[in-house]
């Protein structure tokens, strides 16, 4: 054991790592009945290491062109020693990912964590769901298969509707006039390169602001909060979230062995559109209200009036640590809390609702 | 006696006499006629006259320029009706049956004229009528039986092209249907009725009008149209070759055409049926089930043990590329990429479809020989089945060893927490 301890000696001389292991021994998490929901933004970030080591592998093997991208994936998926195992756990945990994100933001909301002085952590979460939303509707083309093609299209086809600039997004989008090869390449670059820096920053920013601000205890369990004996970030928060990680991980190998991910048949830009498209489910609630919608609201194109609500809706949504005026007090207002649990409630619902065929 | 010499003065008209319309009758191409007639006629309110007026502006003849005037005579360009309507220039009112068809040939027969409105328009088929059952009953006096009005309307009349007419593929059936299906009309003619009844029960209506495949034949596709006519028995088998040339080359080259033409059998129709052609079915060559085979042969006679025997090797290979498609589909439903069995499949599924059309010359090796393939590829499809269950089963045991290696870890953890709490 002699060289392990000379080697510690040398790295703890020269890095000070004692120094950050009693730092990270005397952090604490404060304990109360809700402090489960601590886990989730660690589980998140689980599932984010699995996409990063499983879309590294995929690279090995996958080209972004619209002649070889669905036969590479098809040749990942039968030819490649447990390219299926890594095909399906990348597409499983991206719906995982976001599964857990939904659950964090939500759990940090009903608990008021957004309130002062956490306001900037609030919107680096709320940028970070953003941008893994992006992942996976630019991710969702990237096989090029028949569904994944026709809902990039509708997808696409809607920013065309944002006022001024919505032309020149499509095009920026999409490359051209269509959804073909020159989108996919596109897409692969904003999934692979652009999307994976952004969200490397924000993640930094966003534990940054945790470790710098500590952890958030709700105001009406401030009492119970300090009655309880807090638990040690290391060993023992650590230890638990480890249980949780491997609870993930036993869920992704059981979902990729029992179900895995579909290919589905090669996209045809010339082929009609089938019938029964839909986006991946963190979209259907979107999706689904404004099928829902007339075709003209006032005079106005019905989906127009659909989008412009859904962007004023996430506006207010990020807004909500300056809007709710409890905030400033470190509180959360009443009437957040109420739009909280309705939002909740649509996005479940709808989300559910459509899965059942209810809107078919 | 009237009646019967207009049909006769109608009829005997060659082509060349009635040739043209109406002098004045008729605008230019492309332009829809000004007609006086329509005018007038669209204001009374007596349906009788009213309704054709009503409808002139779909009337191709109306939107190409042709007036009222070029079918029934008279001025439609006088504004009063007297004049208009005056026998002296030429006008006739109601057509009688018999004149439809060379009053419509008058310009319809006349190449030189039709020319105008485009360069392959057919003008044979006046002379096509005149040959057709319902040509040659108008031509005896009847006057119940189809002239040109009585398929493409009176009025209103549309292209063929026209999904709306009444001679669009998926309308035919209805067209002849409307005398034909009429069993006390028919029976004068020596013709059940029953045609168009059994015609909607067959294949082919149901790919043309359920399936919308133009493709499929209708009643003029075997019967012609304007020289319609029921083929004989020699010609039956180029009628159905018109689309089934393989079959028709198979049975050509089997010892039943020669059989068929001694015993004055109809080639296709013997075993398929006319009318109510239904989907075959292998089944149809057990001849110890009253097989069609069992209609001229008996179960030990050359031609029986032959039936018996394509019968069995027919069975025997679908029944494994059932199996075989069946394992596919479950291992796909599984989650496994058959995608190299499904090709497999679909080639046992092609050489089925020749070993069924290889029937028709009734030769064993040569149904044999098709089926062989089927077996072939359904074994192939049967194979990669079984390498992917194997797989399956390599994943599922791994997955089973990983989650006993992740719970095992959990545990460890777990055990170490209330470890650390107790201390």
């Amino acid at each position: 054991m002699r060289p392990l301890r000379l080697a510690w000696e040398a790295l703890d001389q020269r890095l000070g790592v004692t120094e950050l292991l009693e730092f990270a021994r005397s952090k604490e998490v404060p304990q109360h009945r809700n402090s489960w929901a601590y886990y989730f933004g660690g589980l998140t970030l689980f599932f984010f290491a699995v996409q990063v080591a499983t879309g590294i592998l995929l690279l090995l093997y996958y080209r972004p062109t619209a002649e070889a991208a669905f036969e590479s994936v098809q040749f990942i998926m039968t030819r490649v020693p447990f390219g299926w195992l890594v095909r399906s756990i990348h597409s499983w945990s991206a719906n995982l990912m976001i599964l857990s994100a939904f659950l964090h933001m939500f759990s940090v909301f009903f608990l008021g964590a957004y309130a002062k002085p956490r306001e900037l952590t609030w919107w680096t979460g709320c940028a970070l769901l953003g941008v893994s939303m992006g992942f996976g509707f630019s991710g969702y083309l990237l096989p090029w298969n028949e569904v994944s093609f026709f809902a990039t299209q509708v997808g696409t086809d809607m920013v065309d509707k944002v006022p001024l600039i919505g032309d020149w997004l499509l095009r920026f989008l999409r490359g051209g006039e269509d959804v073909t090869g020159a989108t996919l390449t596109r897409f692969f670059g904003f999934h692979v390169a652009a999307l994976p820096m952004i969200t490397a920053g924000l993640i930094l920013l966003h534990l940054a602001f945790i470790q710098r601000q500590g952890i958030h205890v709700p105001e009406k369990y401030e009492r119970e909060g300090k009655l309880r004996r807090p638990l040690r970030f290391v060993p023992d928060f650590v230890l638990r979230e480890g249980v949780v990680w491997l609870f993930g991980l036993a869920v992704l190998a059981a979902l990729a062995a029992f179900f895995p991910w579909e290919l589905g048949s090669k996209a045809d830009p010339f082929a009609p559109a089938p019938a029964g498209i839909k986006p991946e489910w963190y979209f259907l609630f979107m999706f689904e209200t404004l099928k829902l919608l007339p075709a003209h609201i006032f005079g106005i194109e019905g989906e127009v009036v659909g989008l412009a609500a859904f962007s004023i809706g996430g506006l207010v949504w990020f807004l909500v640590p300056v809007l709710d005026r409890d905030s400033a007090e470190g509180k959360q207002g009443r009437l957040f809390l109420a739009l909280g649990w309705a939002l909740f409630t649509y996005i479940a619902s709808f989300t559910i609702l459509s899965f059942l065929g209810v809107f078919a | 006696m009237t009646r019967l010499a207009v049909v006769a003065i109608a009829l005997a008209l060659p082509a060349s006499l009635a040739a043209g319309p109406p002098p004045g009758s008729v605008g230019s191409p492309g332009e829809a006629a000004r007609d006086t007639c329509v005018e007038c006629h669209q204001a009374l309110d007596e349906p009788r006259l009213h309704d054709p007026a009503a409808v002139a502006e779909e009337d191709i003849h109306h939107r190409q320029g042709v007036t009222c005037a070029g079918c029934h005579g008279g001025d439609a360009t006088a504004d009063d009706p007297d004049e208009a309507m005056d026998p002296r220039r030429g006008f006739v009112g109601k057509i009688a049956v018999g004149s439809i068809p060379s009053i419509c040939g008058a310009c319809h027969a006349d190449a030189a004229f039709m020319l105008r409105y485009g360069p392959n328009i057919p003008t044979d088929q006046l002379a096509q009528y005149r040959t057709s059952r319902h040509g040659q009953a108008l031509a005896t006096g009847a006057t119940d039986v189809a002239t040109c009005a009585s398929c493409h309307g009176a009025h209103g009349i549309r292209q063929a092209g026209d999904a709306r007419s009444p001679v669009y593929p998926t309308r035919i059936v209805d067209t002849c249907g409307a005398c034909h299906a009429d069993a006390a009309h028919m029976r004068p003619y020596g013709i059940a009725g029953d045609e168009v009844a059994k015609y909607k029960t067959s294949v082919h209506y149901a790919a043309l009008v359920e399936r919308n495949d133009l493709s499929a034949p209708t009643c003029n596709d075997c019967h012609g149209s304007h020289g319609a006519t029921p083929p004989g028995i020699e010609s039956v088998a180029n009628v159905c070759g018109t689309c089934h040339a393989t079959q028709q080359d198979l049975f050509d080259s089997s010892p039943h055409k020669e059989a068929f033409v001694l015993m004055e059998q109809p080639a296709c129709e013997t075993c398929h049926s006319n009318h109510a052609i239904v989907p075959p079915s292998d089944d149809w060559l057990d001849i110890g089930a009253d097989g069609v085979c069992a209609q001229c042969h008996s179960a030990d006679d050359p031609g029986g043990k032959a039936a018996g025997a394509i019968h069995a090797t027919l069975t025997t290979t679908t029944a494994l590329l059932g199996a075989a498609a069946e394992r596919v589909r479950e291992l796909d439903e599984a989650g496994m990429l058959m995608e190299a069995a499904e090709v497999q499949l679909e080639e046992a599924h092609q050489a089925v479809v020749l070993a069924r059309n290889a029937v028709h010359t009734v030769s064993l090796a040569a149904v044999t020989e098709r089926t062989g393939e089927v077996g072939k590829a359904a074994n192939a499809a049967l194979e990669q089945a079984r390498e992917a269950e194997a797989e399956l089963r390599y994943r599922r045991r791994g997955l089973a060893i990983s989650l006993v290696l992740i719970l095992l870890a959990m545990t460890a953890l777990v055990l170490k927490l209330r470890q650390m709490n107790a201390g």
